[in-house]
């Protein structure tokens, strides 16, 4: 093997998720899928060691959701723990700093509290590393170098070269992670450290609220006459949920199609 | 139609003479034309009584829209719309809200004109005061409607260095545009790959902490702003209520579009030079992806195809000419037209698509649980009495062959048709 | 000279046979330990095996017969032949008896011989060849050499030559029948499987009328505890010990659907790997069909070897193990009493709770019943909502009533809500006092278990149990077998121990109480589909056959119904797993009630009705008992006549629908 195809050390940043129906504790997605990222890397490149890093109050609720990455093939987890309400970034940032690994893999967004998706953002900026956002997947190490595969909208994709140490944020374009297992889950080791905590005052002062549903905005009819407008309410009335169109030709009905097509814009 | 106007006094007597017999229908015949004509001598006549017309009740009404009612008014009706709009310039603003649109394909995206509607309201709050609305924009563009968006001032910053995946660069730029203009606030779609990399690493770079996904703002005095907003946290779980702060990442429809007013657009320069970034990441470029080869669960648009598609040669090639992702009820996969992963449904995979072109799938329960959460969904089919059909938001009974294959020929027509226009 | 010989090649082969007993014993012992009562088990043995094993046998009658012949004669005869020969007591009845015995099991022996002429394809090649010759090499070398013993011929009859002939003939009888049986080889089945029938893990299922068909908890308390089956070392001693005893009589094989449907699976196969692997080796001497789509002699395994490899092959590939229904087809039809399906299932357990390899849906299955407590990832506050317009009373408001109704997760699903409301106006109908859990209710945890998480099913299990004990009801009824099955069957060893009916056995009881009243059946011809769960599992063929005669329907049986029904394809998370085959099960069903010529299948469960229902073109239209019983509803004439307010009752009942 050539020696620049020797393994990186990888850390994923992981947080406790909140399932989107119930809200119950469990693995975040999107970290989950950075750790299925860091997993597949280990396979890649031989010798990659794979950390994962939480920072946060430890409660049964929340062991139980962090075990769902180490049921993914992990022994350990470092845990700093901090009380609820924490800033967890300048912990996160001191413990990366101390060990610098090459590569920082994390979500792009948490699933509780602000959710702002600023911390990749913040512990690039303090370390003074590249970020790239959107990953898809990891196709080489080499030298110090990463080549990268960014995800773009509707699956395309493109092709990034980043120096390391860098951080690297997935959303929903990464692979989907693999099973929890409960065996290694309950087998592995959490190995807690207290940090000191500032607690994040500012997100204190906000209000927080169930997410409430927005409205959804009408259709703004650009119509320059009255009658034009009555027109394009009327046929959206008719054209609403549940349009049947029989016994009309191949045309019509094609037409009909590229009318919904154009609406929703899916025809590029 | 003929530039040339042809004119015919007597029709125009009958058109002026409101009492004259045949006076409605003249007028119905030469739409908004009745009103404001041709003069012998080249002037432009008005007829200020011609406006309006009779309504059904047989009373006499007047669109003030700028349209006549009539068959042929439409060119002049457009005409008349975009002519409503008012010319608003603001010489010396007070601030500026600077905005940095994602302009995805070049052009000035929906939710650019709804966070620049946005910026409007923060710009335009105190009439004594009014603030400006800075666009910045990187790389080349194909935009012709800056002003009509709402944009005051226009920072074009043409230079290779920002092409493709480059926030280093631009990141670099923001900072110069910080320096120089200071704007009160800064505003950036909160959009995967638009603002939402980079304004977050703007926010971090001037040490602000951002309001990321707001959707709403409101006035509020006691704010270092003056204004509040609501923003989406927690995964779209929660709303959080905060003084906006200088940097803002709002979602789509954070706001109405301008459309009433057309701005001055006018072009800034920046008096310093940028300093170049080292860059840490290289773009290497966009991969060729086979839109066949798009993972069914990430696709927004998708072609399903089942029992009832009998051409598949025709199947294919609407689907490559859609632009669609391939999909399959479990029957075709099962006869072998499909492959396995591209199985839609409870036992397949489940999707997420915003339009869902279901051809000749009945819709067993397992395939219309698969496609649940898609948005709108079209049905080509024989039976009009299939459970696919009463899921289905516009369904066509017919064969899939002809009406996939005449909407393949408009679908060729309409592109050929912008491509002349552009 | 035979004289001298016989007693050294007879106690030879009984001793060589203690040492072959002793190494088998020993691959046995391999295996984890299991609380067995070994003498209770061995003085059970006979009647296990003469009453409960030759029930399942005389399913067939001809083979029945000529293994009682074969069976039974070998036996007598050689018990006899150690005294007579071994023993030299040929004086008297004996020598006679032994006579009889080998001429009976030669005659045996030809049946055997005629059986193996042109076999079926559910017949283990190979070695099983030999079987009929060899039983008549013993039988008719012991009956040769017993007519000189009783003095039929002259002690010195024929030539040395002969007599030479005739002891090779001895010793292969001797070698096939007694040091085959322990060192391996056909008669190995009968060695084993007495021992199997002895030692079986489910001692309860014996006697008349009883079943035990509820999965075995884990002890996930013990953190040492291993989570399922990893390598075949791994499977109590006496799970091995019945693999051993397979008799590759194919039953199970032609009874899976499966197998029959193209996917990698046969049953018989599966236990031969097991045996494989407990002894070690590759599968290339295995004379059985494959697994369809998998050649034989790619894999190979050892005790204390992975049975599914991480990378490659080992001795099954876990495709195999995800084709499993668990419809107990295979458990039903062996004549071993092997339990293939809780091998299966001990073996999935490893795959999902050590390995996290739950294939295709499998793992967002199990992913949205940890988090939402149902298979779907449906919100759990709108279990009810089918329901919003019925008014159903909450358990959380009544607090007690004489009937839970368990709406299952079909509770969810726009078909099983069609049954449920038919149900619920069947139970208005009879003004049974029932009562739902609503939103308490959680996935009983059927899917969960059968695919091999356990953790999940306990927890689901014990929330569930946590909830019922806070009602009090007489009985559960619910139209899901698989929530019948698990909260009457499996819940027990967690501590719930419930009266459970299904829908179909309450609606005969209450038919049978005077509390309903049937217009006359006006449809096509109907035939009913078993639901494994409520059949081989449960016992329950009756009930729903009753149910369909009092509404006046004369059921068309498919000629695979019963205990012999062919699954639907949707059970034991088979539909999650979705494992390719060349067929779908659904449509080889539905193909059979095409045969059976009905317009109608009335079916008892959820799974079954998505199953056939799913199937494209199907001939049959498919409705849950509980649909044609509400539609067929009348008021009753007597309650008509006298109760007033009752009549109004039925009628809200109707309005419901």
């Amino acid at each position: 093997m050539r020696p620049e195809q020797q393994g990186i050390e990888v850390a994923v940043l992981v947080s406790v998720g909140r399932h989107p129906i119930t809200g119950r504790a469990r693995r975040a997605d999107q970290d989950a899928r950075g750790l299925e990222l860091a997993l597949g890397l280990e396979r890649q490149l031989p010798g990659s060691r794979v950390g994962l890093l939480h920072a946060g109050p430890r409660s049964e609720e929340n062991e139980s959701a962090l075990r769902g990455y180490l049921g993914m093939g992990l022994d350990t987890l470092t845990l700093l723990e901090q009380a609820e309400g924490s800033d967890a970034i300048p912990a996160l940032a001191e413990h990366l700093a101390a060990a610098p690994p090459q590569l920082v893999i994390t979500g792009a967004r948490a699933e509780r509290g602000e959710g702002s998706g600023l911390l990749p953002y913040a512990l690039a900026e303090r370390l003074g590393w590249p970020l790239v956002n959107g990953l898809a997947a990891v196709e080489k190490v080499e030298n110090g170098v990463a080549t990268l595969l960014q995800a773009l909208p509707r699956g395309q994709r493109r092709r990034l070269k980043v120096r390391l140490p860098a951080i690297v944020s997935v959303d929903a374009a990464a692979p989907a992670a693999r099973q929890s297992a409960f065996g290694p889950a309950r087998r592995a080791e959490l190995a807690a450290t207290p940090v000191p905590a500032e607690p994040d005052r500012e997100l204190a002062e906000w209000q927080l609220a169930p997410a409430r549903k927005r409205p959804k905005r009408l259709k703004i009819v650009k119509a320059a006459s009255a009658r034009d407008r009555f027109k394009a309410a009327a046929a959206k009335a008719e054209g609403g949920s549940g349009q049947v169109l029989e016994g009309v030709s191949a045309e019509q009905g094609a037409e009909a199609i590229l009318k919904l097509l154009n609406e929703e814009g899916v025809l590029r | 139609m003929s530039e040339i106007r042809r004119r015919d006094p007597r029709r125009e007597w009958i058109a002026r003479n409101r009492l004259h017999p045949e006076h409605a229908s003249v007028v119905a015949e030469q739409g908004g034309a009745a009103s404001e004509w041709l003069g012998p001598n080249g002037v432009i006549r008005k007829n200020p009584r011609a406006i309006g017309f009779i309504g059904p009740n047989g009373i006499k009404r007047i669109d003030r829209s700028g349209a006549q009612q009539g068959g042929q008014a439409a060119s002049a009706a457009r005409q008349a719309a975009q002519d409503s709009r008012r010319n608003v310039t603001i010489e010396a603003p007070a601030f500026l809200v600077a905005v940095v649109p994602e302009l995805s394909g070049g052009r000035l995206s929906a939710h650019d004109k709804d966070l620049l509607g946005l910026a409007r309201r923060l710009a335009d709050a105190d009439p004594e005061r009014p603030g400006a609305v800075l666009a910045v924009v990187f790389g080349e563009h194909k935009e012709d409607a800056f002003g009509e968006a709402g944009i005051d001032r226009l920072l074009h910053l043409d230079d290779d260095a920002y092409a493709g995946f480059a926030p280093e660069a631009r990141l670099a730029a923001l900072s110069a545009v910080e320096r120089e203009l200071a704007p009160r606030h800064w505003l950036l779609p909160d959009s995967p790959l638009g603002g939402a990399d980079l304004g977050r690493r703007l926010a971090l770079r001037l040490s602000e902490r951002p309001a990321t996904g707001v959707w709403q703002i409101e006035a509020d005095a006691e704010t270092p702003l003056g204004w509040r907003c609501t923003a989406r946290g927690a995964a779209e779980s929660l709303d959080i209520q905060r003084p906006l702060p200088r940097v803002a990442l709002a979602l789509a429809e954070c706001a109405e579009p301008v459309d009433e007013t057309r701005h001055a657009a006018e072009p800034l320069y920046l008096t310093e030079s940028i300093p170049s970034a080292f860059s840490r990441i290289e773009d290497l470029g966009q991969v060729a992806v086979d839109p066949a080869g798009v993972a069914l669960a990430e696709a927004e648009f998708i072609l399903s195809g089942g029992n009832g598609v009998k051409d598949w040669d025709g199947f294919h090639h609407a689907a490559k000419v859609l632009g669609a992702t391939e999909g399959a009820s479990r029957v075709a996969v099962d006869d072998g037209f499909m492959a396995r992963h591209r199985q839609v449904g409870a036992t397949g995979t489940w999707v997420t698509a915003r339009v869902y072109l279901a051809v000749g799938i009945s819709g067993a329960i397992q395939h219309l649980q698969g496609i649940q959460t898609c948005d709108k969904v079209v049905a080509i089919n024989l039976d009009p009495g299939c459970d696919m059909i009463k899921r289905a938001d516009l369904a066509v009974i017919g064969d899939s062959a002809e009406i996939l294959a005449a909407l393949v020929a408009m679908v060729e027509q309409q592109r050929g048709g912008q491509r002349d226009a552009a | 000279m035979l004289e001298t010989l016989l007693p050294i090649l007879i106690f030879a082969a009984l001793g060589l046979a203690v040492i072959g007993a002793w190494r088998r014993v020993r691959l046995w012992r391999q295996g984890r330990p299991s609380a067995v009562p070994l003498l209770k088990g061995l003085a059970a043995l006979p009647r296990r095996y003469l009453v409960d094993l030759h029930h399942v046998v005389e399913r067939d009658k001809v083979m029945s017969n000529t293994h009682v012949a074969t069976a039974g004669g070998f036996v007598a005869a050689a018990v006899l032949m150690i005294l007579v020969h071994g023993f030299g007591l040929a004086q008297g009845v004996l020598g006679w008896l032994l006579l009889a015995a080998s001429a009976t099991m030669f005659v045996g022996s030809l049946f055997v011989a005629r059986r193996r002429r042109n076999p079926p394809a559910r017949l283990s090649k190979g070695p099983w060849m030999r079987l009929p010759k060899s039983l008549m090499a013993f039988s008719l070398s012991v009956f040769a050499i017993t007519l000189p013993a009783v003095g039929i011929l002259p002690a010195d009859f024929g030539h040395w030559l002969l007599a030479l002939a005739l002891a090779a003939v001895v010793v292969w009888g001797l070698g096939e029948m007694v040091f085959g049986m322990t060192w391996g080889g056909p008669m190995k089945h009968a060695f084993a499987g007495a021992l199997h029938l002895a030692f079986h893990r489910r001692a309860e299922r014996f006697g008349e009328g009883n079943r035990s068909t509820g999965l075995k908890a884990l002890n996930l308390d013990d953190e040492a505890a291993p989570l399922g089956v990893e390598k075949p070392a791994d499977f109590t001693w006496n799970q091995l010990l019945g693999f051993d005893a397979c008799v590759q009589c194919g039953r199970c094989e032609a009874m899976c659907p499966a197998f029959a449907a193209g996917q990698p699976l046969n049953p018989k196969k599966l236990i031969q790997d097991m045996v494989v692997g407990l002894a070690g080796g590759s599968d290339a001497n295995y004379a059985g069909s494959p697994y369809p789509g998998k050649p034989v002699g790619e894999h190979h395994g050892t005790p204390h070897g992975p049975i599914v490899a991480r990378e490659g092959k080992a001795l099954v590939d876990a495709e195999t193990l995800w084709s499993c229904t668990t419809c107990r087809a295979c458990v039903e039809e062996c004549p071993m009493m092997i339990e293939h399906v809780d091998a299966i299932v001990d073996m999935r357990r490893h795959l999902t709770l050590e390995r996290g390899q739950t294939p295709n849906k499998g793992a967002e299955v199990l992913d949205n019943l940890i988090a939402t407590d149902n298979p779907g990832g449906f919100d759990p506050g709108s279990r009810l909502h089918w329901a919003a317009d019925l008014n159903l009373p909450l358990m959380a408001d009544v607090k007690q009533a004489e009937v839970l109704l368990w709406l299952g997760d079909g509770a969810f699903d726009m078909r099983n809500q069609r049954t449920l409301r038919a149900l619920v106006k069947v139970l208005r109908a009879a003004e049974v006092e029932f009562a739902v859990l609503g939103t308490e209710e959680r996935d009983s945890g059927d899917v969960a278990r059968r695919l091999g998480d356990e953790a999940t099913f306990q927890s689901l299990a014990k929330r569930n149990i946590t909830t019922l004990a806070k009602y009090r009801f007489q009985r559960i009824v619910t139209c899901d077998p698989h929530s019948f099955h698990v909260l009457g069957n499996e819940y027990g060893e967690l501590g719930g121990q419930y009266e459970v009916r299904h829908h179909s056995t309450f609606i005969a009881e209450l038919y049978d109480a005077g509390r309903l009243a049937f217009a006359p059946w006006k449809g096509g011809s109907v035939t009913y589909h078993d639901p494994c769960y409520l059949g081989r599992y449960n016992g329950e063929y009756e009930a729903p056959r009753n149910v369909l005669k009092a509404l006046g329907i004369e059921v068309k049986e498919m000629e695979r119904s019963g205990f012999r029904s062919r699954c639907c394809g949707g059970g034991g998370g088979a539909p999650i797993t979705d494992i390719p085959g060349e067929r779908r099960i659904p449509d080889m069903r539905m193909n059979d009630v095409k045969e059976s010529g009905a317009e109608l299948v009335a079916v008892g469960c959820p799974q079954c009705t998505a199953m056939l229902e799913g199937v494209v073109d199907a001939t049959a239209e498919v409705r849950d008992i509980a649909e044609l019983v509400a539609d067929a509803l009348v008021a009753r004439p007597a309650v008509e006549a006298v109760d007033a307010s009752r009549r109004n009752a039925g009628k809200t009942a109707e309005e419901v629908i």
